[in-house]
């Protein structure tokens, strides 16, 4: 199992960035119902793993942080969610 | 070592199927590059035909390129700032662009390489064909109004085709102008 996504918001912010180009961080912390500060931990440890990219900017003077998943995140979901299906049919 | 037991993993993947099901992306959010395309476009075919018949001087030419400059300006603009500002930027959406920019970018060289090959409104043709393949395209991806209005500006092609020369720059223009700038206009009202 991939350590790193068995926290399920960082699982959910993979699903999240799954079908979408970039999605900002405001967007990301709205859909999953978390707070900024717990978004911004997770987000920091999926960077640091080269799951997501991240890319800053300004506008109209105001920080933009938005997220796009990688092909390393991508390959890692993939493996994670099939590994997970393998339990859940060996448990039943 | 973290661990994961049955109820977990099932936890797991259903909210997995739940963020999947619910961004599922949606197709097109520039309803505004169709309304700018569409005038600029029949404006231009317009203008060529009121200038090869006589009607407007032949001064009147220098228009097009400020009009296409202008419609060229305002899409790298608008690109800009809808980068910045829209929250999800879809895969789909990615890839709609790439066909657009390329399907346009091909209308153009066409228009300004070729022009001179063809007689009558062949570069105009050319430019409603493109405009039915970017929204047929799109209807593709399951939006009616494009469907309808792809289908508009190729019946809008097939009628040019068989009207007269003195009205067919007309027939093409109203397929682009009600077809390509409807589309848009469409999208603008319907956004959420």
């Amino acid at each position: 199992m991939d350590e790193l996504l068995l926290s399920k918001v960082r699982l959910g912010v993979v699903a999240e960035l799954l079908n979408y180009d970039w999605v900002t961080f405001s967007e990301l912390a709205r859909s999953l119902d978390v707070s900024n500060g717990n978004l911004g931990a997770h987000m920091s440890k999926l960077v640091e793993a080269d799951y997501v990219e991240e890319d800053k900017s300004f506008v109209n003077r105001r920080p933009l942080t938005r997220y796009r998943l990688t092909k390393r995140g991508r390959d890692a979901f993939a493996t994670h969610v099939s590994q997970l299906q393998s339990l859940l049919k060996a448990a039943t | 070592m973290e661990r994961i037991d049955a109820v977990q993993a099932r936890d797991h993947i259903e909210m997995v199927e739940r963020i999947l099901a619910q961004t599922q992306p949606r197709l097109c959010a520039g309803g505004e590059f169709f309304v700018v395309w569409g005038v600029a476009s029949a404006f231009v075919t317009v203008i060529a035909k009121l200038v090869s018949q006589g009607i407007l001087a032949g001064i009147w030419l220098w228009t097009i390129p400020i009009v296409l400059c202008a419609g060229a300006l305002f899409s790298i603009v608008r690109g800009r700032q809808l980068r910045k500002t829209v929250t999800r930027t879809s895969l789909v959406q990615r890839e709609f662009f790439n066909v657009l920019w390329l399907t346009l970018g091909l209308a153009f060289i066409v228009n300004v390489a070729v022009y001179n090959i063809f007689s009558g409104i062949a570069a105009a043709a050319i430019w409603s064909v493109a405009e039915a393949i970017v929204l047929l395209n799109i209807g593709m991806h399951g939006n009616r109004r494009a469907q309808v209005a792809g289908v508009l500006v190729v019946a809008s092609l097939v009628a040019a085709n068989f009207a007269s020369t003195g009205v067919n720059a007309y027939v093409l223009a109203a397929g682009m102008l009600a077809g390509y700038g409807g589309f848009g206009l469409s999208e603008l009202l319907a956004r959420d």
